[in-house]
């Protein structure tokens, strides 16, 4: 009854299939419910997301590193006994796409049928199905009465899993250079975690483990509490009716983002955008995509993206994946249908075996978030032909990560944090000013949190940058800047940034926003640093990020004087730039 | 007398309990102006102002203030490099997919938002001095040049060492002392610079909407020759006088439903009743709060309208459900119930205002268990044909009766408020079939039963005078206030130490506050520690009661945690990771004398008239009875319906129903 990922990227590393799919025929019967009870149904899928939700709420609550309790960079979802995801916490876009095609490479490697309670799956191999080796994702299945009913699943951005580097290793020159990696795997939790075998594997072969290893226990806590949770329901209302409840849910989300897909026209439309560069050349990295839609179905082929690079830039393909439907899914529908397998069944993506956006082992990925958005800047420019009041322009769309690490007395001391800028422009407002980028979701570390927990350096400047939002009808978000005193010497500082070169793109006549960059302040003089680089930092050094703005939406000279008047006063625009950029001036 | 004068957004609600007896009114609450509906129920009830002794109030004027960005000019001030704290927020998004997606918007603009030179570490050393100089040749002009009312300070870390903001203040007071200043340190001392701002920029928003509306009903309340006492609502569940008021504004926002949870918990209380679940539903939104050993669960963790804010105030559950809410079906098929409303105006279809929409209540007229006769005890019209008219298309989409569509749509909305309740209880550790569920406001006890079962609570509780209880609340509370204090330490060996060092200073600065306040000396300390293992950043509540702070030990504090912490997040129960303090928080309440008892207000006949409602697929045959007409032995099966003048409580089958020596009727299995 279940489909299965059909022609997908099989983990088995010699093996060279030369392009990746997902493509799920349309399912049968994704009519409107018949057997359930519509308030069972309603009550049933409601009590499903919110347990997805209470999952990553806690997991998130009660984890330890900077990186997952206050940048909040973990997911939480709920699956069907067939490993369909069902309901998730809305968290992080890029990790909620890829959770089936990771559970799958689990279930390849260790068939459902030979689970016992205590068993988990835990996969982080990007050529295994997975996305970047610091994402962990951790498979509880949730047995009744010793049948096997659903399953929890939670993953989490660890702050360092090993490698070449603290936080993260920029000149890696394979997957195995950026840490760890746990393939697809069923272990026993009491027996190979919980001081166990594995949890003395992991643990030594990171530099926080105290931090790490408890970012470990909150997420299999989490998927204990989903277990309860889903015992509870399925003890109330029987097992059969919560699983159909959750067939239903997904055919809901499937029904309604096929009905919203046969309201837009046929057509195959092309966009491009592209990584500055892979940092050793200074070729930017373009990536294709061409959207065809038919009837009730969209698909997304990458084919003539640029081959995959040496360093980190290349994005595996389950990022791919989740950056197309992440795409997909904001500007395509409505925000009230529930992000679950039927969301996904009428599409497909496809792209070439050893490119940029679907690499071969072993190439490095720890940033492969770069190229998943211009995956998602390419899908959303191709939109723009047809659906034109449904997209936004170019956006700072990029992380850029910043680890800031210190070999002291006591060891390792490991900040991570992850930093967006200006959404591009939309159709009915301006882009949002400082905020995260559309596939992450991560919040900011507050200042008086590493007051108290890092002595290697202090936050001392945090703003929005005028004038960099670019204009238009509705002008591009403003970028942000975060600046860092260094306190000691041989801090180790390294990042890997984006939009330095190529700035976020306007649409429709509205202009391009303002580039991303770093610098360094040392003796006076300003050091430029790479948007992928390593530097040793040296105390009384001081750094600045500045994210990009975003691009601009419609011509400028169409928008209303009033939003002109008011960004003056409240200086998101100077004085200056209004006059040259809004204002025609009268003879 | 005792008077509790309450404001919601659709009625002003009146109860005074006095030797002569209660009396309870009921008028249409005057937006623009709050204190005219409360001086217009004063004037309907018949009351002699000069003859209240205890007048306690409650308004929406904080929350509408900030929903409506209705507050006075207010400036921020804060750490030089971090003027944008209020613009950047946490950096998140509530809506992942959202690609126009827009930051709640703060009540202080960029423009209004300054900066001034200085900066204290974590550990509360001074690294750059207050920059006093610059202060006064800069920021005061700039602010002076903006025409604000109130300025709110926020420094970084001055959680931990709040001398920068106060001689700030000292010094901005000088120069212009007409304005309102609030600095972060009075108002909390947790540490999350951005939530702490958004707190301290709430607080001064409304400090001059609360302090001037209150200056106003004093006066007011004077020429009429009132001599009583005056005091206020909080969010916190406890009143202060109104002039203490005057200097804790943000205190004042979402203290209406506060009030209602402190009403059920008294009323309740007296039949012996001590962990409830209260359920208040009104004609918008459903307030659910967990009531656990006769103490409301507190909560530091809010958002209003998307802004953060962190000051102790009851944990209460809000949706978007209630008489109003709109029932429809989504462009997938799924039937849902709000949380858009019909509001007062037109209201539901059966309002015979022009409403077309079906509503909840729309819901309870076709299946029978609202009576087109006695809504609002008759004063109000119900037009059962337009209900009926409106459900149609609801019915005809799921092709299943009018009464069946109608059942649907009550038991959907049954759903989403034991979600509501599960948030507040399953999640926070607590199992709801540990409590009684206390049902108030115009149709809390038309849902009571149903909300029940679904949460396995086997006892529900209704007060009398179920659609008032939010102003009985009011005059029912004690005096309360809190002190707050970050005092990050590790809970070892000396952990009891700690604990009583910390106690005996708070406890020394809440009695010097409760002096000054005129709480009188008869006080209850309860002292809250935030705790957590070395290295989270969320912490868990302990409670310590006054009396155990003496022979806590550090292993029975460390046990509590752990198993706080267990119980929430499902590991940690061993303990035997360093576990540390992160802060503490202190209520004081002064208790009521003597609490104002309050009654069935009419005797009402005890003739029965026969009902039908649509339940679980059938049409039941049942009674309507007046509660006030219940005798101590009547036992009522249902199915009935039990009004009162102000709500209506639905009995279903399996339940049976008596009133207590207190006039609660308690609803129980059969």
């Amino acid at each position: 009854m279940q489909e299965t990922v059909k022609g997908s990227n099989k983990p088995a590393r010699p093996k060279k299939a030369t392009r990746s799919t997902i493509d799920k025929p349309a399912r049968v019967g994704a009519q409107a419910t018949s057997v359930l009870d519509p308030v069972d149904y309603a009550v049933i899928s409601q009590a499903l997301i919110a347990i997805a939700r209470e999952m990553g709420t806690k997991l998130i609550r009660s984890s330890y590193s900077n990186i997952v309790r206050e940048a909040q960079d973990a997911s939480a979802a709920l699956f069907d006994a067939a490993g369909n995801v069902v309901a998730q916490a809305e968290l992080i876009p890029m990790h909620l796409g890829s959770m089936s095609e990771i559970f799958r490479a689990c279930v390849e490697r260790c068939p459902i049928s030979e689970l016992r309670p205590g068993d988990f799956y835990i996969n982080n191999d990007p050529y295994g199905g997975g996305q970047h080796l610091q994402d962990v994702f951790i498979f509880t299945p949730i047995f009744l009465d010793g049948r096997l009913i659903a399953f929890a699943g939670t993953v989490a951005h660890h702050l360092d899993l090993g490698g070449g580097n603290p936080g993260m290793t920029p000149d890696a020159v394979d997957v195995h250079a950026e840490g760890i990696i746990i393939p697809p795997s069923r272990y026993t939790y009491a027996r190979d975690w919980n001081g166990g075998p594995l949890e003395r594997l992991v643990a030594a072969n990171v530099r926080v483990p105290s931090q790490t290893i408890g970012d470990f226990y909150a997420q299999f806590a989490a998927n204990a509490i989903g277990a309860a949770r889903m015992g509870e329901l399925c003890t109330r209302y029987g097992v059969e009716t919560v699983a159909t409840a959750m067939d239903e849910l997904m055919a809901y989300s499937e029904r309604r983002f096929r009905a919203a897909l046969a309201e837009i026209p046929d057509g195959t439309w092309l966009g491009e955008d592209a990584v500055d560069d892979d940092g050793i050349s200074d070729t930017p990295l373009i990536v294709k995509a061409a959207v065809t839609k038919t009837g009730d179905q969209v698909s997304i082929d990458f084919t003539g993206t640029v081959a995959q690079v040496g360093r980190n830039l290349n994005c595996p393909w389950a990022s791919t994946v989740s950056a197309t439907l992440a795409a997909i899914k904001a500007a395509l529908t409505s925000p009230d249908i529930p992000f679950n397998e039927g969301f996904k069944r009428p599409i497909s993506v496809t792209a070439p075996k050893g490119t940029l956006v679907n690499p071969n082992y072993p190439a490095p990925v720890r940033a492969r978030l770069l190229a998943a958005y211009r995956c998602f800047n390419a899908v959303l420019k191709a939109l723009s032909q047809v659906v034109p009041d449904k997209v936004i322009a170019g956006g700072n769309d990029a992380t850029h990560a910043l680890a800031i690490s210190h070999l002291g007395d006591r060891g390792y001391r490991v900040y991570l944090e992850i930093y967006g800028g200006g959404f591009g422009g939309g159709p009915r407002r301006d882009g949002c000013d400082g905020v995260d980028s559309p596939l992450s979701n991560c919040t900011n570390t507050p200042v008086e949190a590493t007051d108290m927990d890092f002595e290697h350096f202090r936050v001392i400047g945090y703003g929005l940058l005028p004038d960099t939002g670019g204009p238009g009808r509705h002008r591009g978000g403003l970028g942000l800047f975060r600046r860092f005193l260094i306190l000691k010497d041989g801090v180790n500082f390294a990042t890997y940034t984006d939009r330095v070169k190529l700035a976020p793109y306007g649409l429709f006549g509205g202009h391009d926003g303002s580039r991303t960059r770093i610098e360094i302040e040392r003796d006076g003089k300003i050091l430029k640093v790479k948007s992928k680089d390593r530097v040793d930092l040296k105390k009384d050094d001081i750094l600045t990020l500045y994210s990009s703005g975003g691009g601009g939406y419609g011509s400028a000279s169409e928008r209303d004087p009033r939003l002109v008047e008011r960004d003056v006063q409240q200086g998101y625009v100077s004085g200056g730039a209004a006059d040259r950029l809004y204002r025609t001036v009268k003879p | 007398m005792r008077v509790g004068i309450e404001v919601g957004g659709t009625f002003t609600d009146l109860v005074a309990i006095g030797p002569e007896g209660i009396v309870v009114t009921k008028v249409p609450s005057v937006p623009r102006a709050p204190d005219e509906g409360a001086f217009n129920a004063l004037t309907a009830s018949g009351i002699t102002i000069a003859e209240i002794e205890d007048l306690a109030h409650g308004s929406t004027v904080a929350t509408n203030a900030v929903l409506e960005r209705k507050g006075f000019p207010t400036a921020f001030v804060t750490t030089r490099g971090f003027r944008d704290i209020l613009a950047l927020q946490r950096h998140g998004r509530s809506r992942i997919y959202d690609l126009e997606y827009q930051k709640p918007v703060p009540v202080v603009t960029r423009a209004a938002s300054f900066e001034v030179g200085e900066r204290i570490l974590a550990d509360g050393r001074v690294l750059d001095p207050l920059d006093e100089a610059d202060a006064k040749l800069h920021l005061v002009p700039a602010l002076r040049a903006g025409g604000y009312e109130a300025i709110a300070i926020c420094l970084l870390n001055a959680y931990v060492n709040p001398e920068h903001e106060q001689r700030l203040r000292d010094l901005l007071l000088q120069a212009l002392p007409t304005v309102h200043v609030t600095v972060s340190s009075d108002i909390t001392r947790e540490f999350r610079e951005f939530e702490r701002a958004s707190t301290t920029t709430l607080s001064a928003y409304v400090q001059p909407v609360i302090d001037r509306y209150i200056a106003r009903f004093r006066d007011r309340l004077g020429t009429a020759g009132f001599r009583g006492r005056f005091s206020v609502m909080q969010s916190n569940g406890g009143r202060l006088p109104a002039e203490a008021m005057r200097a804790n504004a943000i205190n004042a926002l979402l203290s209406g439903p506060a009030a209602g949870v402190m009403g059920a918990l008294r009323q309740t209380g007296r039949s012996g009743y001590k962990n409830l679940i209260t359920l208040d539903i009104g004609g918008t939104s459903t307030d659910v709060c967990v009531v656990t050993d006769g103490t409301p669960q507190l909560t530091q963790e809010f958002v209003l309208d998307g802004l953060p804010i962190r000051i102790p105030l009851l944990d209460i559950n809000t949706i978007g459900a209630g008489g109003g809410s709109v029932i429809w079906v989504d462009d997938g098929g799924m039937l849902r119930v709000g949380p858009h409303s019909a509001g007062a105006d037109p209201g539901p279809a059966c309002y015979g205002r022009g409403g077309v929409l079906p509503t909840l209540t729309d819901a309870h007229v076709v299946r029978g268990s609202v009576r087109a006769e006695a809504f609002l005890g008759g004063r109000m019209t119900i037009d059962g044909a337009a209900a009926a008219r409106a459900l149609e298309p609801i019915a005809k989409r799921f092709t299943m009766s009018l009464e069946a569509a109608a059942a649907s749509a009550v038991a959907l909305a049954n759903a989403n408020i034991v979600r509501a309740i599960q948030l507040i209880s399953t999640e926070r550790g607590h199992d709801p079939r540990d409590y009684v569920l206390v049902p108030y406001g115009g149709a809390g006890p038309l849902h009571a039963a149903q909300v029940a079962a679904e949460l396995g609570i086997a006892t529900i509780v209704v007060p009398p005078s179920a659609g008032i209880i939010s102003a009985y609340g009011l005059i029912a509370s004690d005096f309360v206030l809190f002190e707050s204090l970050t005092g990050r330490a590790p809970a070892d060996d000396a952990a009891a130490d700690v604990l009583r060092r910390t106690f005996a200073t708070m406890r020394a600065r809440a009695l010097e506050r409760a002096k000054q306040n005129g709480l009188g000396k008869r006080v209850k300390l309860t002292l809250t520690a935030e705790m957590r293992f070395v290295g989270q950043a969320f912490e868990v509540p302990v409670v310590f009661a006054e009396r155990e702070i003496k022979r806590m030990t550090a292993a029975s504090i460390k046990a509590r945690f752990a198993e706080a912490h267990q119980r929430v997040y499902f590991f940690g129960g061993e303990a035997e990771k360093p576990i540390e303090f992160v802060s503490f928080r202190l209520g004081l309440t002064a208790p009521l004398k003597d609490l104002p008892l309050l009654a069935e207000t009419e005797t009402g006949a005890s003739a029965e008239t026969a009902i039908r409602v649509y339940d679980a697929k059938a049409w039941h045959d049942g009674r309507l009875r007046s509660r006030a007409s219940l005798r101590p032995r009547d036992r009522i099966v249902g199915t009935a319906l039990l009004e009162d003048p102000t709500s209506t409580l639905y009995v279903p089958v399996g339940w049976t129903a008596r009133r207590d020596a207190n006039d609660n009727t308690i609803l129980e299995r059969s």
